[in-house]
């Protein structure tokens, strides 16, 4: 016990601590144990991770594996239906490439990101929910695969999250679960 | 006039002994302190001011700036307030947690003065980079993330702030050098050691920094071909998040001293709050990762053990000091006969009139309320997905740095005016209602940024949410919390202003400061032991604190399992 301000003298190392300080350090090591095992725990039993295998890819290379995709797939009013499981979406400044893309609810899709240019971000909200929204990033060089799975049928707005210039603010996407 | 604040009255070897604090101060620690002070408020006006408007655009309804406009000021804001405000105070405090506590005369204090010439050619370099910035250019904001192109000035003037800070750094190490070679057994005082920890956090995220920016400078001036968006990323964090810890440590420290020195505290158990500082050193860095938390390119295994700075040894740290803190204050009180014995009575009789005590403690609880929690809950690697890129990122480090450090910081000045410049405070009403109105409308402000992220999505770096072109959605949905974040930040930064009017004010018009010791420290302490003296009154306030914790935690985890499925 002494001031900040002064050395302790003595071999401070042996003074005693108190029990009430010993107890909190006890309680916070405890919750800190609890905070680290929960999300270690939802790594393998959660439903929501923001995991998947990433490959190294040129923009060109996935630009043009995007431009296959769109090829194949199936043209509506309301956006592309994906030929299988697997949709992809090409960023770049200031749009959505594979974007609105129409999908089945309760069907497992793989999700492919990258980017054409600099980096995005790939913000995801649920139209006139609250608190139902995720975000990745986008990175030109890197295709992402995460495997999603929308519950619920209605239109989920895709927005730019990372600012990527000036005319970050207009790049928008849908997509459409039925 | 401004020589004349600088200087100071010394005996003929230099020295002049504080009646407050009783520290012995050496003219070649004081002068280089004063500048850099001095230099820190200049940034703080300048980063304010870009606040204002960038708080008034993205308070829609009023939408003051054009997007161009809007992110040439949110730069300034960022540069101006999360850098240079934050650094040049942090290299004050190196000066004073080393040399003024250790009463030593600062070694090297030329290299002070070069360190401090080289930063601030560099930061209007950086401000000139960011006001002439044009297509194609892009604004920097405060990431600057590569391959998106910023002036190349920009890039120049952010090695050469390192290179200076680094410099600036010196004289504080080679201080502790002389000390450990003269002194081998003495141990330094907690104040010292907290700043040396901090001054070794610096120095790693100023390495950081520079194996970020040297080879990005020559990547934008065509040396390099090519740069990796992850590696940047990577790269980048460590002074990025880095820095932030810096601003964590310094605070810490200042926690520290200005409770003693205001109020009486004590520390209750030097090891205790040492090992906490240890596992800073540690552990504080890994946070880098947080920012990582929704990449593609490093794994879950990596990401999870550095967000939680390796099995959340930096929160242990965090927890400790969020005890020790007001435990000291409580036991030094006690100590000291002030009252009473009843559970809070030690806290309900603080100077809670005295700005520097005011601000000091405001910090600590909305830092851990508002800051804190909020921080872990990002820093979790599935709950930073609803909140990462969100408004809810900076309402988390408005309630780190904003009524966290930059109150603390605040609290600081008050007494470097009284203690340093040795100036009574003019308009001492006002500076006393300052720190709260600072904190109460920093916390609604950070409030409102936070729920505009986490409950309608509204992105970070976006100054039209309301209104998208091409699509009917929009996010108008939130308008009213962006009114809220638009009144309180509007009224932070008046308070803001109120704190520059009062120290500048009383630089230049305040009477000679006389040598009052504030009341506790004049108190005879009694000779039980600290351990002697009750803390109920912390560790009642600490499970307060706790429980709210766990109560966001758990909501928040609720929010995510409602979420669509998503992840391997």
């Amino acid at each position: 016990m002494s001031s900040p301000l002064k050395s302790p003298e003595g071999v401070w190392w042996n003074w005693g601590v108190s029990r009430l300080e010993r107890t909190w350090v006890g309680i916070a090591f405890v919750w800190c144990v609890i905070l680290f095992a929960w999300m270690l725990g939802w790594r393998e039993l959660g439903a929501q991770n923001p995991t998947g295998p990433t490959t190294r890819i040129s923009p060109d290379r996935y630009r043009a594996e995007v431009q296959a995709y769109e090829k194949e797939a199936r043209k509506t009013d309301d956006g592309i239906v994906p030929p299988g499981r697997d949709i992809y979406v090409g960023a770049q400044q200031w749009t959505w490439n594979g974007l609105p893309v129409v999908l089945q609810a309760g069907k497992e899709y793989r999700l492919h990101l990258s980017s054409y240019d600099v980096q995005h971000g790939f913000g995801l909200h649920r139209e006139a929910r609250m608190i139902e929204q995720f975000n990745l990033q986008v990175l030109p060089g890197y295709e992402w695969v995460v495997p999603i799975d929308f519950k619920h049928p209605g239109v989920y707005d895709v927005q730019c999250n990372e600012f990527c210039g000036v005319g970050h603010r207009t790049m928008h996407g849908q997509i459409i679960v039925k | 006039m401004a020589i004349g604040l600088l200087e100071g009255s010394y005996g003929p070897d230099g020295f002049r002994t504080c009646e407050v604090t009783g520290l012995k101060i050496h003219r070649s620690a004081e002068v280089p302190a004063k500048m850099f002070g001095l230099t820190a408020v200049v940034a703080l006006i300048l980063g304010g001011i870009a606040a204002l408007l960038v708080a008034l655009t993205r308070w829609e309804a009023v939408g003051l700036l054009q997007p161009t406009q809007f992110y040439k000021y949110l730069s300034l804001h960022a540069w101006n307030l999360l850098i240079f405000w934050m650094v040049f105070m942090e290299v004050a405090i190196l000066y004073v947690g080393g040399p003024m506590v250790l009463g030593r005369k600062m070694p090297g204090s030329k290299l002070a003065r070069l360190g401090w010439t080289v930063m601030v050619v560099s930061a209007v370099l950086i401000e000139y980079a960011i006001w002439t910035t044009t297509y194609p250019d892009q604004q920097p904001l405060l990431t600057s993330y590569a391959p998106l192109k910023s002036s190349p000035l920009f890039y120049l003037g952010v090695n050469t702030f390192i290179l200076g800070t680094v410099v600036s750094a010196l004289p504080f190490f080679a201080c502790i050098w002389q000390e450990k070679n003269e002194h081998p057994g003495r141990t330094l005082p907690l104040v010292s050691f907290g700043a040396f920890v901090t001054g070794i956090i610096a120095v790693e995220a100023l390495l950081g920094g520079l194996i970020t920016y040297v080879p990005t400078f020559l990547w934008r001036i065509g040396v390099v071909g090519h740069i990796d968006a992850s590696w940047y990323r990577q790269m980048y964090w460590i002074i990025g998040h880095g820095s932030q810890q810096i601003n964590l440590a310094a605070m810490i420290t200042v926690w520290y001293f200005m409770t003693h020195l205001t109020a009486g505290a004590e520390v209750v158990s030097e090891k205790v709050s040492r090992g906490a500082f240890i596992l800073y050193l540690f552990f504080i860095n890994l946070g880098a990762a947080h920012h990582l938390m929704a990449d593609p390119a490093v794994s879950a295994g990596w990401r999870m053990w550095n967000t939680s700075y390796a099995m959340y040894g930096a929160v242990l740290a965090s927890l400790i000091h969020a005890f020790a803190i007001p435990a000291g204050l409580e036991a030094g009180r006690r100590r000291r006969g002030l009252g009473g014995d009843s559970w809070f009575g030690w806290l309900k009789t603080a100077p809670w009139h005295d700005p520097g005590f005011s601000a000091t403690a405001l910090s600590i609880i909305l830092f851990g309320f508002l800051g804190g929690i909020t921080g872990v809950l990002m820093g979790q690697m599935q709950l930073n997905t609803m909140r990462h890129n969100t408004l809810a990122v900076p309402g988390h480090f408005h309630g780190t740095v904003a009524v966290g450090t930059t109150l603390a910081f605040m609290g600081l000045v008050y007494y470097v005016v009284r203690l340093l410049f040795r100036k009574e405070w003019v308009l001492d009403r006002l500076a006393r209602l300052q720190p709260y109105l600072y904190g109460i409308a920093m916390s609604i402000a950070a409030m409102a940024m936070m729920e505009a992220g986490i409950v309608y999505g509204v992105p970070r770096r976006d100054p039209i949410t309301t209104s998208i072109p091409g699509t009917s959605f929009s996010f108008s949905a939130a308008s009213p919390m962006l009114e809220v974040l638009g009144i309180a930040a509007s009224v932070a930064v008046l308070a803001g202003a109120i704190f520059v009017l009062v120290t500048v004010a009383s630089l230049l018009f305040g009477e000679e400061a006389e040598a009052r010791v504030p009341v506790p420290l004049a108190i005879e302490r009694s000779d039980r032991s600290v351990h002697g003296f009750s803390m109920r009154g912390t560790l009642a306030m600490g499970l307060f604190f706790l429980v709210v914790f766990a109560l966001f935690y758990g909501m928040d985890w609720m929010w995510l399992s409602r979420l669509w499925t998503f992840g391997t």
